[in-house]
């Protein structure tokens, strides 16, 4: 009895009931499934070139729609501004840049280990008012970059502030 | 119990009535032809090469300018990502075509694409096991829905789906089609991988190496290190995609030899009681071709035996 379910009848069937039929309809099948593949591309090209999925937006980007952002919540990404960091009573203060846009950002909780001035960071948070430029944030993400420079306690800066 | 499990069980058990005992149905020489040397020497490679890594990585390079020591999981984190995503995801999405394509379709084929698979699926667990080891202490986070991330669990889904088709009781050229097909559509989602950093904004780094301007930034031993944990973990890939492709041949040809053989002594059984050959079915339940394919050919494949 099992030997007939592994005879799969479904398979003679098909050749035996449909002999002449048997290429067509599975090129059509192709062609469809190709097409439903390259039309899946496109969307996600075109959707890749919207910004919809995007993670963040940065200082200047957020700035610049800061009427339709409000005080909804976003996550905001920018440089720490070298010697704008304040600890304070509930948190850190600083200011985070992009594109010479500045945002000052209030944050309550501990900041994450490698959080130190001159490294991108995202901020959850909110804007204070639409008019406001202080953003209150609740969490700190660092955004490192992708580059890795070997630690050293005599490296020179080159003037734009870059290492190699 | 699976399909297989079924047949060769029967199998086994038709020839176990015949002889008292079963003949093994893999032979020494099969066991001889899918053991080649170079699986050995690769596995052996794979595995000096991690150990190097690992010493290099731990001990020899320096720490990053801003990621201290954390910077070491770098030499474990890409290459495990590179194997999952491009070698066997792409190795099965390659075999999956070459499966579809009428000239050079074989099972062949399929069983590779099955291999590559299974070894991509635990890679792709690892690459998101590893990154949130690393996302934890430099971004603060365990998890977080960006594209990179997002994509990538996805991705890890998406191939779990494909495992459990191959699950799905079916004959071996329709099972063989049909997943061909979902690695190819499950492979789509490769590239969104790789370029979710480059179309999006995302919290995940872009691409060190292969990044849009192609001109990395990591230093000295620390990118020797980095290429030592690509080929290592290349190497690994290689073995384990190897060993995995022997034990799915095996299997394959277990179930194959005992079902024609046990199919082939039914039939002799009938015949010399002068009555039509049924496998036991009655006549009605076997089409006429079934019958004739495999008469006089008893190592004739199931995959023959149904065509």
């Amino acid at each position: 009895m099992a030997v007939s379910v592994s005879v799969p009848s479904e398979v003679v069937t098909d050749r035996a009931g449909a002999p002449r039929r048997g290429r067509r309809p599975g090129r059509a099948r192709l062609i469809a499934v190709a097409l439903i593949l390259v039309a899946a591309l496109i969307f996600l090209l075109v959707e890749g070139l919207g910004s919809s999925l995007d993670y963040f937006d940065t200082v200047a980007q957020a700035l610049a729609h800061k009427q339709t952002i409000g005080t909804s919540t976003i996550r905001l990404e920018g440089v720490v501004v070298r010697g704008s960091v304040e600890h304070t009573a509930t948190g850190t203060d600083f200011v985070i840049s992009s594109n010479d846009r500045h945002v000052r950002v209030d944050n309550t909780g501990d900041p994450p280990q490698l959080f130190q001035p001159g490294i991108p960071v995202v901020v959850v948070g909110h804007f204070v008012s639409a008019s406001s430029d202080r953003f209150l944030s609740n969490q700190i993400m660092v955004k490192h970059s992708a580059d890795y420079i070997a630690a050293h306690p005599n490296r020179v800066r080159a003037p734009n502030g870059s290492t190699r | 119990m699976s399909m297989t499990e079924e047949v060769s069980a029967v199998a086994m058990k038709a020839m176990k009535d015949h002889q008292g005992e079963p003949r093994p149905v893999i032979d020494d020489e099969l066991h001889r032809r899918l053991r080649p040397r170079w699986v050995r020497v690769t596995g052996v490679a794979g595995l000096l090469g991690l150990t190097a890594t690992v010493v290099l990585g731990l001990w020899v390079t320096p720490p990053d300018e801003t990621q201290g020591n954390l910077v070491r999981l770098v030499y474990l984190h890409p290459p495990v990502a590179w194997v999952a995503l491009y070698l066997a995801f792409g190795l099965a999405a390659l075999s999956s075509l070459l499966y579809l394509w009428r000239r050079t379709r074989s099972l062949f084929w399929d069983r590779l694409a099955a291999a590559s698979v299974e070894v991509g699926v635990v890679f792709n667990a690892l690459t998101l096991a590893t990154g949130m080891l690393w996302g934890r202490p430099t971004w603060g986070v365990w998890w977080t829905w960006d594209a990179r991330l997002t994509s990538t669990a996805l991705l890890l889904v998406l191939f779990l789906g494909y495992l459990a088709l191959r699950r799905v009781p079916a004959a071996p050229e329709v099972r063989a089609r049909r997943c061909a097909v979902a690695a190819i559509v499950a492979f789509v989602d490769v590239p969104i991988v790789h370029f979710s950093v480059v179309w999006w904004q995302t919290l995940h780094q872009g691409a060190t190496v292969l990044n849009p301007d192609l001109s990395p930034t990591i230093h000295g031993s620390m990118a020797w290190t980095l290429l030592l944990g690509f080929l290592a973990m290349t190497a690994v890939f290689v073995w384990m995609v190897s060993i995995r492709y022997r034990i799915e041949t095996l299997a394959d040809e277990a179930v194959t030899r005992s079902l024609a053989t046990a199919l082939a002594e039914r039939w002799a059984e009938d015949e010399a009681s002068g009555t039509a050959p049924t496998f036991g079915l009655g006549a009605s339940s076997v089409p006429e071709e079934v019958v004739s394919a495999t008469r006089g050919d008893p190592q004739m494949s199931v995959g023959e035996i149904v065509r």
